[in-house]
């Protein structure tokens, strides 16, 4: 295990177990702020793969732009911020109006 | 082994337990505090990778604002105690089957390609850099995501509003649209 820290394959593996649990939350869970918590956890496995990718592989970037994952990340941190409050704003709403958030009970749009 | 290398397991393991238990816990109240785990984990991360002004982004907007958020959601909109929406295995097997091929198809392309020119990271601080970056080649996005902030924030207060107040919000825009 010497050379994790700078071990580019253990973060894409770490990062896609975020992702698949992720995967499973966003697909199996019947709330609908389990849901939300998968689409965070899939949300932050990206993150760690563009700030892997950008600090491990530099050599292979051009020099001039040693900062593009960085920023990357800050913005879907940025964006996963005010996804949640749109989300959690929904949530109270769907549980004002028919008391659960079972997101298979809010099927009035089903056609 | 150095000490990094051990607190990059360290964050690996807990990373990784904890989003199991995000996927898998029977209650969702646990779900959203083991997510505090996974966060904290990335967090860890990004301080191990170099990337110390999005370590503390992490630590500040993630785990002191969205999950104070996911926590105060639950416990408004749940009777936590009681009601359980782990009902049955059986919901969970299209999504671990579909997780499962994913998982194993991406390990074995990450696994079986050639990683040899990986460069060694240097850790200079990023947070001057960074600040300078949102403001000079990337001071357009960075409006973007200002105008998508704010436009978030007020259809979130309008979408959480009561529903009584709504129906006095519609009324009073047809009574000013009559006069």
């Amino acid at each position: 295990m010497a050379g994790l820290a700078t071990n580019l394959p253990a973060y894409l593996i770490f990062s896609l177990v975020l992702f698949s649990f992720g995967l499973v939350a966003a697909l199996g869970r019947r709330s609908a702020i389990g849901i939300f918590m998968g689409v965070e956890l899939m949300l932050n496995a990206a993150a760690v793969n563009f700030v892997a990718f950008q600090v491990l592989r530099k050599g292979v970037i051009a020099n001039d732009s040693w900062l593009h994952g960085h920023i990357f990340s800050l913005f879907i941190i940025i964006l996963a911020a005010i996804e949640a409050a749109v989300a959690l704003a929904i949530v109270l709403r769907t549980f004002g109006s028919r008391q659960t958030i079972d997101a298979d009970r809010a099927d009035e749009l089903r056609g | 082994m150095t000490l990094v290398d051990l607190f990059v397991a360290f964050c690996f393991v807990l990373g990784a337990v904890a989003a199991f238990f995000t996927a898998f816990h029977p209650n969702i109240l646990y779900g959203a505090i083991s997510l505090i785990g996974s966060l904290v984990a990335v967090a860890g991360i990004y301080g191990a990778l170099g990337a110390d002004f999005l370590a503390a982004a992490q630590l500040i907007i993630y785990v002191g604002g969205i999950l104070i958020v996911i926590l105060f959601a639950v416990m408004m909109s749940e009777d936590i105690y009681k009601r359980r929406f782990f009902e049955g295995a059986r919901k969970y097997i299209f999504p671990a089957i579909a997780a499962g091929v994913i998982f194993a198809g991406l390990a074995r392309i990450t696994l079986g390609a050639d990683w040899s020119d990986v460069t060694k990271p240097d850790f200079e601080p990023t947070a001057r850099a960074m600040g300078w970056a949102l403001v000079g080649p990337y001071a357009l996005v960075f409006q973007y995501v200002v105008v998508v902030l704010l436009s978030g924030l007020i259809g979130a207060v309008i979408i959480a509003r009561p529903a009584v107040k709504m129906k006095q919000l519609d009324e009073e825009i047809t009574k000013s649209g009559e006069e």
